[in-house]
C-alpha cells in the first residue's frame, strides 16, 4: 500500500533534538507528549516516530475504535472519539503514540498535514542540519494529501 | 485583534546568526521558523533558537529593573536604575579612579561594541569577557600570525574538513552553523575529526584521533614534522610567505612523532596518516574549536595550527582557510572607541603587563579581577557592572569567582532571569532578548556577512542591551545618540545605507576575493605569515609555538594523580543549552533533565556504577555530582562532564550553583595560565568519580 509517512534517515540524525523542538512549538505542546525524539545512544541517535503503519497496531488496539485511516491512507487519532484508555500507547511497536496528559487523549504525529497544505515540509524537517527528515509516499499520493488538506 | 505579520530578524541564542521568521500577533512572537533566505543557516534552526518563545514569555523572567533591599529584590523604576548605578560609579571614580569600574560581558554577543565604548569613555582599562580564551584568543593569535582569522572556508569547496575539537553540528561554531559545514560534507569532502570522544562526527570520520585532552598543542606540531621531514608543504608559499621558517623548522625537530605519541596518546602511524591526508587533500579547511584555547596552550596551538593552513596553500585558498572581508561597516573597535583610553589608563590594564596579548585585544583575564576584588591589589576593583555573563558558573575556580563577587561593593547585572550570580548583585536590569532588539548582528564576526536583527516585539519593560550602555553612558556624561537605531545608521554609514533600509536588505557581505597576500602581503610586521612572531619576541615571550605539559595531568602532577588518576575533561557540551544558559526553558530541559558525565564502560564498572547513576566528580578543588552516561568511545582513564550547570529551579539564593558545577573542579592559578593571553585551561584537571548513594 502506498503510503504518505515521515521518514528520518537513522544514519545521519546527529542528535540536536531540533526537530523536538520544532515539533512542540509546530503543535503547541508542553513537556510530556513527544511527537518525535530522539535517543542518545553516542555516538548514536535513534529517532522514535510514528511510521503511519499500513495495518496500524494502534489502530487495532483501539477499543473504540478511535484511530482512523483517513481516506488518503493516514493513520490519525480522532479526538473526539478517543476516551483516553491508553490501550494504543504500548500497542505501538515504536514507542510513538503519546499520550498527552493535559487533555488525557492520544496524540500522535499528524506528518504536519496543514504545513504540507501550504506546500511547506513538516515542522521537524523544516529545520534539521542534516536534511535527515523526508516525507515518503508516492508522489501521486503526497500530492493528494496537499490537495485535500488545502481543500 | 491582529493579524499575524512576520518579522525577519537573527537568532542570537548562541553565538547567534541564523536567519529567523517571527510569526507576531498581538504584539507577541507565537512562532519562530527558520528564514530559508538566511546565507548562514539556509532555513535550519537549532532547538536553543527554536525554544525562544519560551524564554520570553517565561513566568520566571525579570522585565523591569530591580534593587536589592533589606527586605529582598524590589521592583524600582529605569530612572532610579540608572541613577543609582551612575552616582554609584561616580563616586568610585572621584574616590579610586575609573579603573575600579570593572565592566564585563560572557561569552561573545553583538552588544561588545557599545559594551567597550561605555568602559572607554568611562576611562576603565578592565574589560572582562570569555574572550581570554574563547574566540577573542584564537583572533589576537591569528592577528599576530597572519593579519586575522582564518576560517574554514565551506561554501568553496573543501575536499577535505578537519574538525579540531568542535561539532559543528552541536554547538555554535562562530562564522558558518552546521548546516553548511554538512552540506560540504555531503559534497564528498573528506573528514577527520580530532576529539578525545567519539560523537557523531567522529563516527563519520575518515580519520579520527583521539587525543588525550589539553595536548592539542603537541598534535599540531606533529603534523608539521610529517609534513616538514617528507617535504609535503608548498615550497614556494615558505619561500615568500613565511617569517622565520628555519627557526621554526628547528622548533618542529623538538616534536618526533615518538615524542607526539607519547604526548597525545595518538598512535604515531595515525598522526603520520592524517598529515599526508591534510597536506595532500586541497583544498582542506580546519575547523577549530573553543577546547584548542582554554589551555596553556592557547596561543601556541592557534598559531601552529594557522601554520599548518599557510604551509599547505590552504590560507586564504578557495576551500582552505579563508580570510574573510567584512562588508565595509564601521568596525566594532572603531565604535567601541578603543583609542578614547588615555596610555596612562591603558597601563592600568588589571595584568596588561604580564598578559601582553590579552591587553592587545584590550582583555583581562577573571583571576586578575577576583583578585583585585578580594586582596585589593593592585588596587581594589569597586564596582562592576556584568552583561549576559554568570561567571560564578562559567570559570574557573567558580569558589573564587562567587568569593569575589560576594566581596565586590557594587553590582549590577544585566540578564533575563535571577541567575547564581545575579543573586548577589545589588541592581537587577532586564535586558531583551534578541527578539526584542534592532542590531546589526554578527558584525564582530569574521565571516563576511552582517546580518539584520529587527525588533519583533516588546516585552514590558526590558531594553535591548545596547540601549542600557547608552541611556548609562549618557548619565555619566558620554557622548551618544538619541535612539538605538541612530546608532545603527553611524555603523552603517561606510556601507552606504541606513538602518532602516538595511532591514529590508537583510544582510551585506563583503567582497569576496582570495590570495590577497599576492598584492598586498599579510597584515604583520613582516608582511608575511610569522611563524617566528616578532611581536611575541618584542614583548618577551617564546616566539615559536612550543606544548607545554598540561598543568594538572598524571605526567606533570604525578604525586596528584595518586588521589585523582582521572583526566577529567570539563566541557562537554550539548545542543539545547548555551553555557549556562535555558535551563530554564521547558522544551530544552525535558530534553537534558539532569547534566550528564560520560565515563568508559570499564572505568565505571570498576566504580560500580551504572547509566543513569548520580556519580561524585571530586577534583583537588571541590565536589560535585551529575549522572553517569557510559560510553565506550571515550578513553577508560578520561571522565567527560558537561558544564554550565545550576537549577533555576532552586529558588532560594544560588540556585545550586554549587551541585553540578564542573568549574568548582577547575583551577585558575595563574601557573596554569597562557602566558602570553592569559587563557584560561577550563578543560582539563584531574579528578577521581565514585557513585553517589545518597543522591
Ligand atoms: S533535527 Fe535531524 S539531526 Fe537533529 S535530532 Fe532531529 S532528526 Fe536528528
Ligand atoms: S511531521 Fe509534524 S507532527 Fe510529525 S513529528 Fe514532524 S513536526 Fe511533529
Ligand atoms: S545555532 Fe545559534 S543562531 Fe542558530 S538557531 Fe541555534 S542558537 Fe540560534
Amino acid at each position: 500500500m502506498n503510503r504518505v509517512s515521515l521518514y528520518i534517515d537513522k544514519k545521519n540524525c546527529m542528535g540536536c533534538h531540533a526537530c523536538e523542538a520544532a515539533c512542540k512549538q509546530e503543535h503547541g505542546l508542553g513537556v510530556g507528549p513527544q511527537l518525535v525524539r530522539v535517543i542518545e545512544k553516542v555516538p548514536q541517535f535513534i529517532p522514535i516516530y510514528c511510521h503511519q503503519c499500513g495495518n496500524a497496531p494502534c489502530k487495532r488496539a483501539c477499543p473504540v475504535d478511535a484511530i482512523v485511516t483517513n481516506d488518503l491512507g493516514i493513520v490519525l487519532v480522532v479526538k473526539e472519539n478517543c476516551i483516553g484508555c491508553r490501550e494504543c500507547v504500548p500497542a505501538c511497536p515504536f514507542g510513538a503514540m503519546q499520550f498527552d496528559e493535559k487533555t488525557a487523549l492520544a496524540l500522535m504525529c499528524d506528518v504536519c498535514i496543514h504545513r504540507l497544505a501550504e506546500g511547506k515540509a513538516p515542522a521537524c524537517a523544516s529545520v534539521c542540519a542534516t536534511h535527515c527528515i523526508s516525507i515518503v509516499g508516492t508522489q501521486k499520493k503526497t500530492a493528494a494529501v496537499f490537495e485535500r488538506a488545502a481543500a | 485583534m491582529e493579524a499575524v505579520t512576520q518579522v525577519r530578524t537573527v537568532c542570537r541564542s548562541c553565538h547567534g546568526g541564523c536567519g529567523v521568521i517571527a510569526h507576531v500577533k498581538d504584539n507577541k512572537v507565537i512562532k519562530v521558523e527558520g528564514d530559508p533566505s538566511s546565507p548562514i543557516s539556509h532555513g535550519t534552526l537549532c532547538a536553543k533558537g527554536l525554544a525562544i518563545t519560551q524564554l520570553v514569555y517565561h513566568p520566571d523572567r525579570i522585565t523591569h529593573p530591580m534593587k536589592k533591599t533589606d527586605a529582598g529584590w524590589a521592583r524600582i523604576t529605569w530612572d532610579e536604575a540608572l541613577d543609582t548605578i551612575a552616582n554609584k560609579f561616580k563616586r568610585v571614580i572621584a574616590e579610586y579612579g575609573p579603573e575600579s569600574i570593572v565592566v564585563s560581558q560572557g561569552t561573545g554577543r553583538d552588544y561588545e561594541s557599545h559594551l567597550y565604548r561605555f568602559a572607554n569613555l568611562l576611562g576603565t582599562p578592565n574589560v572582562l569577557t570569555a574572550g581570554h580564551m574563547c574566540y577573542v584568543s584564537r583572533v589576537a593569535s591569528t592577528l599576530i600570525t597572519c593579519g586575522t582569522l582564518p576560517v574554514a572556508d565551506y561554501m568553496g569547496g573543501p575536499k577535505l574538513i578537519v574538525l579540531w575539537g568542535v561539532n559543528p553540528l552541536w554547538t555554535n561554531p562562530d562564522e558558518y552553523k552546521g548546516e553548511v559545514f554538512w552540506q560540504a560534507y555531503e559534497k564528498g569532502a573528506k573528514l577527520m575529526v580530532v576529539d578525545p570522544r567519539k560523537g557523531f562526527t567522529a563516527e563519520k570520520a575518515d580519520l579520527w584521533l583521539q587525543i588525550r585532552p589539553g595536548t592539542d598543542a603537541a598534535l599540531v606540531l606533529g603534523f608539521h614534522s610529517v609534513i616538514i621531514e617528507e617535504e609535503l608543504y608548498d615550497k614556494e608559499f615558505v619561500a615568500n610567505y613565511v617569517h622565520g621558517w628555519d627557526a621554526f623548522k628547528d622548533r618542529v625537530k623538538e616534536y618526533s612523532l615518538d615524542r607526539v605519541q607519547e604526548i597525545t596518546w595518538i598512535d604515531k602511524n595515525l598522526i603520520r596518516q592524517a598529515a599526508r591526508m591534510y597536506a595532500t587533500t586541497k583544498p582542506a579547511a580546519i575547523h577549530w574549536g573553543v577546547p584548542t584555547e582554554q589551555t596553556n596552550n592557547c596561543v601556541s596551538y592557534t598559531r601552529a595550527a594557522t601554520g599548518l593552513m599557510a604551509i599547505t596553500g590552504n590560507l586564504d585558498a578557495p576551500g582552505g582557510n579563508a580570510l574573510f572581508v567584512n562588508p565595509p561597516t564601521r568596525t566594532v573597535a572603531e565604535f567601541a572607541q578603543h583609542k578614547a583610553l588615555s596610555p596612562e589608563q591603558q597601563k592600568k590594564r588589571l595584568g596588561g603587563e604580564q598578559f601582553k596579548l590579552g591587553a592587545r585585544v584590550a582583555l583581562i583575564n577573571p583571576k586578575k579581577a577576583w583578585d583585585a576584588m578580594l586582596t585589593g591589589k593592585p588596587y581594589p576593583l569597586k564596582a562592576g557592572i556584568l552583561c549576559g555573563t554568570n561567571p560564578v558558573v562559567t570559570r574557573a575556580n567558580a569558589k573564587e569567582a562567587y568569593a569575589a563577587l560576594s566581596k565586590i561593593e557594587f553590582l549590577a547585572v544585566i540578564d533575563f532571569f535571577m541567575t547564581p550570580t545575579a543573586d548577589l548583585a545589588h541592581i537587577f536590569l532586564p535586558s531583551g532578548t534578541w527578539l526584542e532588539q534592532n542590531h546589526i548582528a554578527d558584525n564582530w564576526k569574521r565571516h563576511g556577512y552582517v546580518l539584520a536583527r529587527q525588533k519583533a516585539v516588546q516585552v514590558d519593560e526590558c531594553w535591548q542591551d545596547h540601549k542600557i550602555f547608552m541611556e548609562l553612558g549618557k548619565r555619566m556624561g558620554q557622548q551618544w545618540w538619541d535612539t538605538v537605531e541612530q546608532a545603527l545608521d553611524y555603523l552603517l554609514e561606510p556601507a552606504g545605507i541606513t538602518w532602516e533600509q538595511f532591514k529590508d536588505k537583510g544582510y551585506l557581505r563583503g567582497e569576496m576575493v582570495y590570495h590577497k597576500y599576492k598584492q598586498r602581503g599579510f597584515s604583520t610586521p613582516t608582511k608575511k605569515v610569522e611563524l617566528y612572531s616578532t611581536i611575541m619576541e618584542k614583548w618577551g615571550y617564546d616566539p615559536l609555538p612550543k606544548y607545554v605539559e598540561v598543568p594538572e595531568s598524571p605526567i606533570s602532577k604525578p604525586e596528584v594523580a595518586k588521589k585523582f588518576p582521572y583526566i577529567l575533561d570539563a566541557g562537554l557540551r550539548t545542543p539545547t543549552f548555551f553555557h549556562s544558559a535555558n535551563r530554564q526553558v521547558p522544551w530544552l530541559r525535558e530534553i537534558r533533565e539532569f547534566p550528564i558525565v560520560e565515563i568508559h564502560p570499564a572505568t565505571a564498572q570498576k566504580h560500580n556504577i551504572a547509566e543513569g547513576d548520580w556519580v561524585y566528580i571530586e577534583s583537588p578543588r571541590g565536589r560535585i555530582k551529575q549522572r553517569a552516561r557510559l560510553n565506550e568511545g571515550i578513553h577508560p582513564q578520561v571522565i567527560v562532564a558537561e558544564h554550565g550547570w545550576f537549577y533555576p529551579e532552586m529558588k532560594e539564593d544560588g540556585h545550586g550553583w554549587n551541585i553540578s558545577n564542573v568549574n568548582l573542579l577547575t583551577d585558575n592559578a595563574y601557573e596554569t595560565l597562557d602566558p602570553a593571553m592569559g587563557s584560561t585551561n577550563l578543560r582539563v584537571c584531574l579528578c577521581n568519580i565514585a557513585r553517589c548513594d545518597d543522591a
